[in-house]
């Protein structure tokens, strides 16, 4: 009896340790993907407008350009729940903890974001490249603010 | 009675003047960022080809510009601290100022080269590294900065000390290339060899250009643009 009651007891002590921070992780994981799926939209975007101009291709910029939008669209405050800048997804998160006592300043910066994401796709439909490379760089821009203000130069 | 002589050659002041207007240039375009970056990236090979330019002029240019006649060691400063030092170039602790300053703009030149900004930009050698070195070195050519800023601080504290401390003024020098020294002090020093410019300019545009464009024959399959399939 007292040696099933210690196995148990054992069970769900390893059992908390385990799923401890999971829903955390999960949380990370789920936003670094986001933001590395929108950066891979940003790289086809700044190659075929930027780099190789000769190569824009209208539709494949404007599809890009939808992906970031719907990204920035998708509610990722919900990816930034407490204890997450402790958490790890595919690897160990870079938000700053004061990102959790400066939320006006993280709504500002996350609204700046949203806006040039939606500005970008309405510039991209209109093919005009030159309109397209200006946006591109606010979107930049909205990135760079948030990455300045609450993400770690470097892994903690 | 006192003379004025040459003492910076033509190169190494347009040297001086192009590495400050970049370092100021690249600054500013790394802290705004957005469309900024990419000049950022181009500001940054260019200083790599001024500094390869000063270290080759460190070996073949006019006397006060050479490493081996104004580097620093210990003995030398302690003459300059007792005031025994009587040269022309780069004072013995201006020289430590000077070499430190190389140091420090060639590691975060060498970091940025391979550095990412997780947004859309990577710096021209970015495909010859990891992702995660790329990260780490990203780090160092951002804390990197403080100390380049510090030893700017104290260059220019420095040079203001002399100006109104001991009324020395190092800027015009800069400037003309010639400095008033008593005349019992002055030794010219010789005019520049043309070919040895040529082949110090030859090597840093070289440098430069490797690194700008020189990644695809290293690795032309991770610097070709990606053919994107219609799925």
């Amino acid at each position: 009896m007292k040696s099933k009651l210690a196995i148990a007891l054992l069970i769900s002590a390893v059992s908390t340790a385990a799923f401890a921070g999971a829903a955390e992780d999960l949380q990370v994981k789920f936003r670094q993907s986001a933001y590395s799926f929108a950066a891979w939209n940003a790289s086809k975007i700044k190659s075929q407008t930027i780099d190789h101009p000769e190569t824009f291709n209208k539709d494949q910029v404007i599809a890009a350009a939808n992906a970031i939008a719907a990204v920035a669209n998708s509610g990722l405050a919900a990816l930034y729940g407490p204890g997450t800048d402790q958490a790890t997804g595919w690897k160990k998160s870079r938000l700053k903890p004061e990102f959790f006592q400066k939320q006006d300043e993280v709504k500002k910066v996350a609204t700046e974001f949203n806006q040039a994401a939606n500005e970008l796709q309405k510039v991209a439909a209109t093919g005009d490249i030159g309109a397209i490379k200006t946006q591109f760089g606010k979107v930049g821009e909205a990135c760079k603010n948030c990455h300045d203000s609450f993400r770690t130069k470097d892994d903690k | 009675m006192s003379v004025a002589i040459q003492v910076w050659d033509l190169p190494l002041r347009i040297f001086h003047w192009l590495l400050a207007l970049a370092v100021l240039s690249a600054v500013v375009t790394g802290e705004i960022g957005g469309s900024l970056i990419d000049w950022h990236g181009r500001i940054g090979v260019l200083i790599l080809g001024l500094l390869v330019f000063r270290l080759v002029w460190g070996f073949v240019g006019t006397s006060h510009a050479r490493f081996t006649n104004f580097f620093p060691t210990p003995a030398k400063i302690k003459a300059y601290l007792k005031g025994h030092w009587k040269g022309h170039g780069h004072n013995p602790l201006g020289a430590l100022s000077v070499l430190a300053l190389l140091a420090v703009l060639f590691t975060l030149v060498g970091a940025g080269l391979f550095a990412n900004d997780d947004i859309a930009f990577e710096g021209p050698l970015f495909p010859l590294v990891s992702k995660s070195l790329s990260d780490k070195l990203s780090a160092i050519h951002y804390y990197g900065f403080n100390v380049l800023a510090v030893l700017l601080f104290l260059h220019i504290a420095a040079i203001v000390f002399y100006a109104k401390v001991k009324k020395h003024n190092l800027v015009i020098p800069m400037i003309t290339g010639r400095k008033i020294v008593p005349k019992d002090q002055a030794i010219e020093v010789s005019k520049f060899g043309i070919r040895r410019f040529v082949v110090a300019l030859s090597i840093s545009v070289f440098v430069a250009w490797g690194v700008e464009s020189g990644v695809q024959y290293l690795s032309p399959a991770k610097a070709a643009p990606a053919v994107v399939q219609s799925w």
